[in-house]
């Protein structure tokens, strides 16, 4: 029964994959108009043109196009870009390694930072400490990631100097010095999440935290710091499981802007020079990358509430 | 956890009729808020009649001036008054956030609200589209539905609204359809039903009635969020183009500067994020009164 489930879940997440990559090819390739033009520029002759349709294999009806380039796709290759003729592959698996390496550091701030204070918030609640708290999660759910980035850049990097402007990781030595280049958009990256996740827990433990069980085990004569660590946080958790995945694909999602506040080079940055240079190849590429990142990691979320939520099984 | 809901008879509060003692039952985030975006709404109405400067005007002062009296905010690099341009910038920030926010809840609600109401294979096949749409990561399908429309067109103000409404519209299309789902198993919509009124008007005067509160603080949450999408496309240059006094975008163009001149990105980013706080306390408040809680 519960397998069924899973296997349904996990069906549909291809299916929507599949349906994303129609729209990013419709939207990419297909509405925009005709490439050659804008390739070629303002000198180009209709004989100029018809020869780079025919090189590009743009002479070829949409749905051949579109199959051909999905193929390619799921083999890894998504063609050469228009920009340089590099193999888009080439260009974009880079990018993604770095992505991927800042989006695992901003997470490992993320958990003790939503924890700890989301904690706090709830065990201290109604005083000046969970006021504080939220105060600071509303004021960091208004401030957008490229003004956060922005702020974080002038204190860090231009007045205290700890840490470079730019997050070129190109040039890092080793793996601890690309830490410190990555700091700064980890930590907006993390800020960005905590917000959400510091509320969610907030709610969920101080819920937890007048349960039968949690009186009892105060009356016991537990310290307090035992009973939120052991029998509060565990159970506050799961329902903040799902936040932290969703947040785990929105993370995909922010490091677009985020990443170009540090002119960090991953994938985000990528795109939106892609998007800038008309680079349909890579624009297409980058986008069906981060989308298939946020499906799964949304997969991975539902996945986890069905197996940890013995209720939700039978749904 | 519990909520207290603010309603017109509530037994404990004496009934005091001045004005006064009615505004301060009201829930105080709903007061500060509102409060907050009446000044930005003044500020948008009237800020073409006493800003010092038009916000296009080089050399209104030497590039990089500090604040002062004649230039509050200082000058930005082609000396043109900062104050001004942040003063100006609001009815555009204001116009473009509301009225893609109006668009897409007054769309995804109405799909939603059919959707829910309909059932059967119509809602099966709205949820799915509604689903792929929201399988893309925001910023990347602004970036899509900007390269369908051409980059020639990026700054075009209905471009850049029609772009946060379809970010939006599945959203709340989907919220709008959970919601739904509950109310039509409600009595009255089945006394409606047994009546012999069409789906249309059922929708129309039944579930829209019902639903004006969960649609009120969607738009709330949403319009919360519009201006931080507009700013951050502004910022990497798919937005509003230059010169136009847009946040986000004087943002990114000062930011060259942060050192020498901070207060050319300070006073944008404190109005747009100040914005942002007041809408979300606003809809923080109206959810309070129709005793919902908001996720925000």
């Amino acid at each position: 029964m519960i397998l069924r489930v899973l296997l349904t879940r996990i069906v549909t997440a291809f299916l929507t994959l599949l349906a994303v990559s129609v729209i990013i090819f419709a939207a990419v390739d297909v509405l925009p108009g005709d490439i050659a033009a804008r390739v070629i520029g303002r000198h180009a002759t209709e004989e100029m043109k018809e020869n780079y349709r025919k090189m590009r294999g743009l002479d070829r009806p949409v749905y051949e196009r579109y199959g051909h380039w999905l193929l390619g796709a799921v083999q890894g290759d998504f063609g050469d870009s228009l920009v340089n003729d590099y193999r888009v592959t080439d260009i974009v698996w880079p990018k993604l390694k770095n992505t991927l390496f800042l989006a695992a550091y901003a997470f490992v701030i993320y958990i003790p930072l939503a924890t700890i204070l989301g904690s706090l918030g709830a065990v201290f609640r109604e005083g000046p400490i969970d006021t504080g708290v939220s105060l600071a999660t509303l004021i960091g759910l208004s401030i957008p990631e490229f003004v956060m980035g922005t702020f974080l850049l002038v204190v860090f990097a231009l007045k205290l100097n700890a840490f470079p402007v730019l997050s070129v990781i190109n040039m890092a030595e080793g793996f601890w010095d690309a830490l410190r280049l990555m700091t700064l958009p980890a930590v907006t990256l993390a800020i960005a999440m905590a917000v959400y996740a510091i509320r969610m827990l907030r709610d969920n433990l101080i819920e937890v935290l007048d349960s039968e069980y949690i009186r009892m085990a105060i009356l016991k004569g537990l310290p307090l710091h035992k009973v939120v660590l052991r029998h509060g946080l565990p159970n506050a958790l799961i329902p903040s499981l799902n936040v932290t995945a969703l947040n785990l694909a929105y993370l995909i999602g922010g490091v677009v802007v985020v990443e170009k506040v540090f002119a960090f080079p991953g994938i985000g940055t990528l795109l939106v020079d892609a998007v800038f240079h008309r680079d349909a190849p890579v624009i297409e590429a980058a986008a069906l990358i981060i989308s298939a990142v946020y499906i799964f990691a949304n997969l991975i979320a539902d996945l986890l509430t069905i197996l940890l939520n013995p209720r939700l099984r039978t749904t | 956890m519990a909520t207290t809901t603010y309603t017109s008879d509530q037994p404990t509060v004496p009934r005091v009729s001045s004005r006064w003692a009615r505004i301060r039952r009201l829930p105080w985030p709903l007061v500060v808020g509102g409060f907050l975006l009446l000044i930005y709404v003044i500020i948008a109405i009237t800020g073409g009649l006493w800003a010092p400067y038009p916000y296009d005007k080089i050399a209104a002062g030497k590039p990089f001036e500090s604040p002062s009296v004649e230039h509050l905010f200082g000058t930005d690099q082609m000396g043109r008054d900062m104050f001004s341009r942040v003063v100006l910038g609001t009815p555009i920030v204001l116009f473009l956030a509301l009225t893609s926010t109006l668009l897409a809840v007054t769309l995804g609600g109405l799909l939603g609200l059919l959707s829910g109401f309909v059932g059967g294979w119509f809602d099966g096949a709205m949820m799915r589209i509604f689903e792929v749409f929201i399988s893309i990561p925001v910023i990347v399908f602004a970036l899509l539905v900007i390269t369908a429309a051409g980059l020639r067109l990026s700054g075009n103000f209905f471009v850049l609204i029609g772009v946060v409404a379809l970010v939006y519209l599945p959203r709340t299309g989907r919220m709008t359809r959970a919601v739904t789902l509950d109310l039509v198993t409600r009595d009255y919509i089945t006394v409606a039903r047994a009546r012999g009124e069409s789906a249309w008007s059922i929708v129309r005067r039944e579930l829209l009635p019902n639903a004006t509160g969960v649609l009120l603080v969607e738009f709330g949450v949403r319009a919360g969020y519009a201006p931080i999408l507009i700013g951050s496309l502004g910022f990497l240059g798919f937005g509003v183009q230059p010169p136009t006094p847009e946040w986000g975008l004087m943002i990114s163009e000062n930011r060259v500067a942060l050192t020498a001149a901070p207060y050319t990105v300070l006073a944008p980013a404190i109005a747009l994020s100040g914005l942002v706080i007041s809408l979300n306390l606003f809809t923080d408040g109206v959810a309070r009164v129709f005793g919902r809680q908001v996720r925000l």
